[in-house]
């Protein structure tokens, strides 16, 4: 008899009384929520007493009725060609083992059996899965078998070593059409002359439809330039085409919109959907990432270079070891690493958090070209499609070890090696120039020491106080610097005082003191590089002191009469006059300019004569609030008879060579004479102040690219307690907790789209390489269109193109090639385009020209109510759905005809809604999405989108009613309209203009009639010149943007 | 969406919404082609009202979110253990529970007064004298408990069930599923605090409409200037300017329209300009409230420095959902810290504060939306994103740490039972201890309180059907349904 196992303990967890996952998640939407509470584990139930009599009859029963019905309805995915849900049930062990829900069989307990649940389809996943239930005798049979020990008397499976992730995809799983190599398509032996009308057509006659004739010329143009560049066409442009009799005057346009920039900026939004892509890291904090922008460029770029459809994959994944040293190809690398990333997280959450990221770069990847949901297999096989969890991991396996950087990097180094010459001419003009003012000051700084110094001489200058000692009565520390300052060091004690005073204190100066300042320098090392130890960079000081030490010990303060500074937070609590009296909850702070140095000047009562043998003690204090001292103070003092803040500060050597009367001596002493005098000289401070300028203005053409890679130190976290973002190895996660790891996964590709030996795919970098060459493989497997994923990645992508030509995909959803999308409604025309998207060498331009080409593209958009209702979805394309346009198309369209489009390529993002740049070019900033963007359905940019649903509500409206930058495009259009048509234009002139610029046709008579109605009653009280007034024609024009026509793609 | 839902939407419905007269043979086709995969679709209103497939006991959400997360055992989770255990350690507690496991102190009693109130005799602390008067309205869940200890992960778990940022919240989901009876108005409006102290962590994300079309996004009320972004006509039009353009803009789009194979479309895209045209009047109208009597004004205590603020927000949310909005969301509180009921340090004064602030409001609401009858179809909920820890957290005035084992909510009207009590925590209020009460739970109660069933509304994104519980079972709490 066989040996009574127990129920598995060796997996506690799993017997939680939580419910299996009836439905997978995306990984990047399931959270990882790992309950705080979870229900301690129930005890494992005692074995009942008669449990080997049970047993025995146990065994008649597998062998009368349980063996057959298990083989033959559960066997194939549990255990037999699969192992679907990690749940085999060939043998008892792995039976009572369970699967990655935990054990679903408890022997002698059919009631804590949840295997019987399934089958009775009182619990998902219903078993056995898409099969009708079994029959509740069968299903009592096994409940009856469960109740005796669930015995077997051989397991199901005789000699066979099952090798898991091998052969859980079957040769049936290869058959789902989007994993088949492209079929060779014939076409259809029809008069159509356009390949892509022949297969449409004919698919089409089987249902009695035709194609729509063409559309007229201006309806074409309009259609074509939309579409490629999100522009209208101008009123020239239509007229041109439309009396163009070239018989190519259609190719010819499409060719010269292909051509135009406007076209990389508008299709590298499309794709900017599906690449998720934002501006800022998301969460809480929502950093900006200053090097996003890059990736967009390279988009725009290679869009309109028409880079071949291979590198724009390549690139993307791995540029940096495609094309290494191109900066492109590394800015490119950014589409795997612009998803959202927590910024503030604990350090135990580290390692989760790092699955997360590598889950984004592979959702991501899985969706763009694959059109697959791979992020699905996460915490068990994907339920739909065949890509078994170890798939998953092998594939997330890519990415170990590439992280997100921010680089500097010379992206177009061309451009930076013209700037540099431009530059340096300029800067050597600007030093020419201060040559010559220098050698101008020459004899008046002779005369000066000839005739003007004397003892006693004062500067109305600073002169640099350099203390002897400098203390603090917290646990600070000062570090003295070559220029006069301190850089304080806070104490690391854990009971360092959160508020503290400086003390200054050195020999009373031996000339005549009239006031003190007091300077607070910025310094990288201090919070946010600003001048004080808060958070943000600031300081408060509340008070200062200055008091004289007589030779006897007697101590005296010296009072203060006023301040002043160049800069205060307000003119009342934060004021620099409130340190003057240290009144509690008051003092000087610099709140809103934390990052630039501050100085202000205190001038004494009445001066002080020098005191030999005196010390002079400034104490400044900061007790107003926790952690405000500054950070990097450094004083000076005057002798002036009206000391201001911004004078000149000398350098306490100078201070005392000038106060000595004594002409400089050495070469050291002269300079120190000769960069005082210019200072003094107003035409010396404007060019040298220009040469700073310059200076700083020298061109690098290095700028922040955001980039993925092996390469480079990653983008840190802000975490308590340590920062190891990187980690050696991938492991295979059960149920995706990262506390329940497996093996480490060896990196591989889906199975079930690889029809080659791994090898073959795999690369090996040159010696010395920083990179491990694992993305490349990724991605020349996702490119073999023979033996790996090309053939998919080839119909995701033309089926992208189609999309947004026609409005709608082959396939419906175009992140969705799995079981769970929508099948292709023209599989032939889908493997047809991709077949030439690979023919043309993969070039995209091609492909449009193709689509675009097609009577198909060119239909008339009609009213067929008969065609209506034979194809109400469409899906057969016999007609032209007109579309309405994109949020950036509107405001770029509003743009355009208004003459307001600033034609500007590239750079960093806009900020600001209201100017000229084209939308695909305003900030994405996740917290603050523009909202006249959102309102028009623009994505938010957290996962892959490969469609934008159209909704049409009130928002919208509002938006072209009262927003002020739709007004202001709609005044500068009357303006234009205005101009072109001359002053005192009748009203007919201006319709005639305004409908040619926005819309591309003539007004019908009775627009006509309309329009100059409406534009009397607006200008009626009117008081200006003859005419119409522009405001009523902007009201025109505001209501022309406003209209169905200009907001649809026709 | 659920096709049930979508078989909701009747012919006379889908009339309406074309614009009267174009015919819902377009729409439906359109329907189709709108983009969601497995027959899905949205109709070209996406917010036109739908009858919810189950029976609806609520029809409209006030949804009271006590930011930070405020301690259950000072508010309405009664422990006589607690007081009696004062400055004992709690065998088995967790240092790491809350934020700052170095400041876990011993079992501090509540410092406030308790008292039984109403025929339930149900125990409320001193906090809310005025809102104690309502007990018998409201059903208290005392076993709640969430996924995370931290503020923003919690605030996205109450909102959206899930802890990480992007998914759609319960406001977007019930206007999704529901549309709205408000055509004039936003379908979901939220309102933050209006006093310069924060929004709450995480931002608009805790009202984001995640992978929703972003329709369904709540309608953030600006607290200073105008509530709502290009509402107020232009002032460089002349009086009836705006009029005489959309009367113009409608005779263009009527002509265009009658050539166009896709009429539905075009024709809901001109009733948007008529319903904006509207909404320019309704919104501002219904956010007035000076035309309130002075009574009602007093009552929520418009009148009161300390919580006229917080009245001038629960009255009008009350003026929201007598207009037919759908889904109110009112945080009270700002960020975090002594900005909100995160009650880290000073339990006493932090508390004190908050309460002041909402306990005449909120019980102003309860008792408004009961005179005009309002009550039985809207639910009224309070609850922050977590509760307390029992212990201290020490400090010279002592407060109390973040708790994701156990809180407090409470639903008022909509359908559910007065005086009603469900779920236990443990003796010392640490942990849910009966009938526990995730918020997914909370969610899906929510939800079949509105008349959805949580499983079947959902929404089809990257080949999943999501809903708002996500993959995780939950369950109705019916026990709390009069």
């Amino acid at each position: 008899m066989q040996k009574i196992l127990p129920p598995s303990a060796s997996n506690p967890g799993a017997r939680s009384n939580r419910r299996p996952r009836a439905l997978a998640a995306t990984a990047g939407l399931l959270a990882a929520i790992v309950p705080a509470v979870l229900p301690a584990a129930a005890p494992l139930p005692a074995l009942p007493a008669d449990h080997a009599e049970r047993m025995t009859k146990g065994e008649a029963t597998f062998e009368s009725a349980v063996r057959s019905a298990l083989k033959e309805h559960c066997l194939k995915c549990h255990g037999g060609e699969k192992v679907r849900g990690d749940f085999d049930l060939a043998s008892r062990e792995t039976l009572l083992k369970g699967g990655a829900d935990g054990p679903s069989v408890v022997p002698f307990h059919p009631e804590k059996s949840r295997l019987l649940k399934m089958l009775r389809h009182e619990e998902e996943p219903f078993m056995p899965e898409k099969k009708p239930r079994l029959p509740d005798a069968l299903i009592d049979r096994i409940a009856e078998w469960i109740e005796q020990g669930a015995p077997f008397t051989q397991p199901l499976v005789q000699g066979k070593k099952i090798e898991r992730d091998r052969s859980s995809v079957t040769e049936d799983d290869r058959r789902w059409w989007s994993f088949q190599p492209l079929a060779a398509v014939a076409l259809p032996d029809r008069n159509e002359v356009h390949p892509i009308d022949r297969l449409l057509a004919s698919k089409a006659a089987e249902k009695g439809l035709s194609l729509a004739p063409r559309a007229d010329r201006r309806t074409l143009i309009r259609r074509a330039t939309l579409d490629l560049t999100g522009l209208p066409p101008t009123p020239e442009e239509v007229q041109r085409f439309e009396s163009d009799p070239a018989p190519d005057a259609w190719p010819k346009l499409i060719d010269s919109l292909l051509a135009r920039p406007g076209y990389g900026e508008r299709w590298a939004r499309h794709w900017m959907d599906v690449a998720r892509y934002g501006e800022s890291s998301g969460f809480e904090q929502d950093y900006d990432r200053t090097g996003s922008y890059h990736y967009r460029d390279f988009l725009i770029q290679a869009l309109n270079s028409d880079m071949p459809f291979n590198r724009f994959v390549q690139w993307q994944i791995a540029g940096d070891e495609f094309a290494p040293g191109n900066a492109q190809a590394l800015a490119a690398t950014a589409f795997l690493s612009l998803g959202v990333f927590p910024t503030q997280i604990t350090i135990n959450e580290l390692e989760r958090v790092r699955y997360e990221d590598m889950d984004d770069m592979l959702s991501t990847t899985g969706a763009a070209f694959l059109g697959l949901t791979i992020g699905c297999a996460r915490c068990h096989d994907h339920k739909y499609d065949p890509i078994p969890t170890r798939d998953y991991y092998r594939m997330l396996s890519t990415f170990t070890g590439t992280v997100r950087s921010e680089i500097e990097l010379d992206v177009y180094p061309e451009q930076t090696r013209e700037q540099k010459a431009g530059w340096k001419d300029a800067h050597e003009r600007i030093l020419a120039e201060l040559g010559a003012v220098e050698t101008s000051l020459k004899p008046g700084l002779e005369k000066f020491i000839q005739t003007g110094l004397q003892a006693r001489f004062e500067p109305e200058d600073w002169t640099v106080w350099a203390p002897e000692s400098v203390t603090s009565t917290g646990d600070t520390t000062f570090v003295p610097q070559a220029d006069g300052s301190f850089l304080t060091r806070p104490g690391t004690g854990p009971k360092s005082p959160p508020r503290e005073n400086f003390v200054f204190s050195a020999p009373a100066p031996e000339h005549v003191l009239t006031g003190i300042r007091v300077e607070a320098l910025v310094d990288a090392s201090l919070p946010n590089s600003g001048a004080g130890r808060g958070p943000k960079g600031g300081f408060q000081l509340s008070a200062i002191r200055v008091q004289l030490k007589e030779m006897d010990g007697a101590l005296r303060s010296l009072s203060l009469a006023s301040a002043e500074a160049d800069f205060e937070q307000d003119k009342d609590k934060f004021s620099v006059a409130s340190a003057l009296h240290g009144k509690p909850g008051t003092g000087w702070a610099v709140g809103g300019r934390e990052k630039s140095p501050h100085a202000a000047a205190f001038t004494l009562e009445s001066p002080l004569a020098p005191q030999p043998g005196a010390q002079l003690i400034v104490t400044l204090e900061f007790q107003t609030a926790d952690k405000q001292s500054i950070g990097r103070p450094r004083l000076a003092l005057s002798s002036d008879a009206a000391p201001r803040w911004n004078t000149q500060l000398l350098e306490a050597r100078l201070g005392s060579l000038l106060r000595s009367g004594a002409a400089p001596q050495t070469a050291s002493e002269h300079s120190l004479f000769e960069r005082w005098w210019r200072a003094r000289d107003p035409k010396w401070r404007a060019v040298e102040a220009r040469r700073v300028e310059s200076e700083k203005n020298q061109p690098t053409g290095l700028s922040k690219v955001l980039v993925a890679s092996e390469s480079y130190p990653p983008v840190r976290y802000h975490t308590a307690g340590g920062n190891v973002e990187t980690y050696k190895e991938t492991f295979v996660l059960k149920r995706g907790n990262v506390a329940l790891k497996e093996e480490p996964a060896a990196p591989g590709f889906l199975q079930v789209l690889s029809r080659a030996p791994e090898a073959s795919w795999s690369w090996t970098p040159p010696e010395g390489a920083t990179y491990a060459g694992r993305r490349r493989a990724l991605a020349s497997w996702i490119l073999d269109e023979k033996q790996g994923a090309g053939a998919l990645a080839a119909r995701v992508f033309v089926n992208r193109l189609w999309l947004h030509h026609f409005g709608q995909g082959i396939v419906r959803t175009a992140n969705d090639f799995g079981k769970t999308g929508t099948p292709p409604s023209q599989p032939e025309l889908l493997d047809w385009l991709a077949g030439e998207l690979l023919r043309s060498g993969g070039s995209v331009k091609a492909m449009h020209r193709l689509i675009m080409s097609s009577e198909a593209y060119q239909q008339a958009a009609l009213k067929e109510s008969s065609k209506e209702t034979a194809d109400p979805g469409n899906e057969l394309f016999m007609r032209r759905l007109p579309r309405r346009l994109e949020g950036e198309a509107i405001r770029d369209s509003m743009l355009a005809v208004s003459g307001r489009l600033d034609p500007t390529l590239y750079g960093p993002p806009v900020r600001e809604e209201g100017g000229g740049r084209r939308s695909v070019y305003l900030r994405v900033k996740r917290s603050q999405l523009l909202n006249t963007m959102v309102s028009f359905d623009q994505p938010e940019p957290l996962a892959s989108q490969g469609f934008r649903p159209t909704t049409t509500v009130a928002p919208q409206a509002l938006i072209l009613m009262n927003n002020q930058h739709v007004r202001a495009c709609a005044q500068a259009f009357a303006e234009r309209v205005g101009k072109h048509c001359g002053k005192n234009a009748p009203a007919r002139d201006l319709l005639q203009r305004a409908y040619a610029a926005a819309i591309g046709r003539p007004p019908s008579p009775d627009e006509i009639e309309a329009g100059s109605a409406f534009l009397e009653s607006q200008s009626a009280g009117a008081t200006g010149p003859a005419g119409v007034p522009t405001e009523a024609l902007a009201d025109f024009c505001q209501v022309l943007f406003e209209t169905n026509e200009f907001a649809y793609l026709p | 969406m659920e096709p049930n839902l979508l078989r909701e939407i009747t012919r006379r419905e889908a009339l309406q919404r074309a614009g009267g007269g174009f015919g819902w043979l377009a729409c439906a086709a359109l329907l189709e082609r709108s983009g969601f995969a497995a027959g899905a679709a949205s109709p070209h209103n996406p917010l036109a009202p739908k009858r919810p497939p189950l029976p609806a006991r609520a029809k409209s959400v006030i949804w009271i979110f006590a930011n930070g997360g405020p301690s259950q055992v000072d508010t309405f989770d009664y422990k006589p253990e607690l007081q009696k255990k004062d400055g004992q350690t709690l065998e088995g507690f967790d240092p790491k529970t809350g934020f700052f496991p170095n400041s876990a102190g011993p079992l501090m009693k509540s410092p406030f007064e308790w008292a039984q109130h109403g025929g339930s005799g149900t125990w409320v602390s001193d906090l809310f004298p005025r809102l104690s008067q309502h007990v018998d309205k409201m059903s208290f869940i005392h076993s709640c408990w969430t996924g995370s200890n931290n503020h923003s992960p919690a605030l996205f778990m109450m909102n959206t069930g899930m802890t990480r940022m992007g998914s759609p919240c319960v406001g977007s989901w019930v206007t999704y599923g529901l549309g709205s009876e408000a055509e004039s108005l936003p379908s979901f409006v939220v309102m933050s605090d209006p006093l310069n102290r924060g929004l709450p962590k995480g931002n608009a994300l805790n009202w984001g409409a995640g992978f929703l079309p972003s329709v369904y996004q709540g309608t953030w009320l600006r607290p200073q200037g105008e509530p709502i972004e290009n509402l107020k006509p232009l002032a460089s039009r002349g009086e009836g300017g705006q009029r005489a353009q959309l009367d113009l803009l409608a005779r263009l789009n009527r002509k265009h329209l009658e050539q166009s194979p896709i009429e539905g479309e075009l024709s809901a895209r001109i009733q948007s300009f008529e319903l904006a045209y509207r909404m320019q009047t309704a919104a501002p109208e219904a956010f007035d409230i000076s035309k309130e009597p002075e009574h009602i004004r007093a009552s929520y205590g418009l009148d009161q420095k300390h919580c006229a603020h917080f009245g001038a927000q629960c009255l009008t949310a009350r003026r929201m959902v007598e207009r037919g909005v759908r889904f109110v969301q009112i945080y009270s509180g700002g960020m975090e810290n002594q900005q909100s009921w995160d009650c880290h340090s000073d339990l006493v004064g932090n508390h004190r504060g908050f309460a002041l602030e909402a306990d005449q409001p909120v019980a102003a609401l309860l008792a408004d939306l009961e005179q005009r009858g309002l009550l039985k179809d809207t639910l009224v909920i309070w609850a922050g994103e977590f509760g307390r820890t029992p212990t201290s957290q020490k400090g010279g005035k002592p407060g109390r740490d973040h708790n994701p084992h156990a809180f407090t909510a409470w639903l008022a009207g909509g359908g559910v039972k007065g005086g009603f009590h469900y779920g236990e925590s443990d003796e010392v209020g640490y942990k849910a201890a009966r009938d526990k009460v995730h918020v997914r739970d909370l969610h899906a109660t929510i939800l079949a309180l509105l008349g959805i069933d949580h499983e079947k509304l959902t929404f089809k994104f990257q080949g999943l059907d999501q809903r708002l519980t996500g993959v995780e079972s939950s369950h109705v709490v019916r026990e709390i349904f009069a």
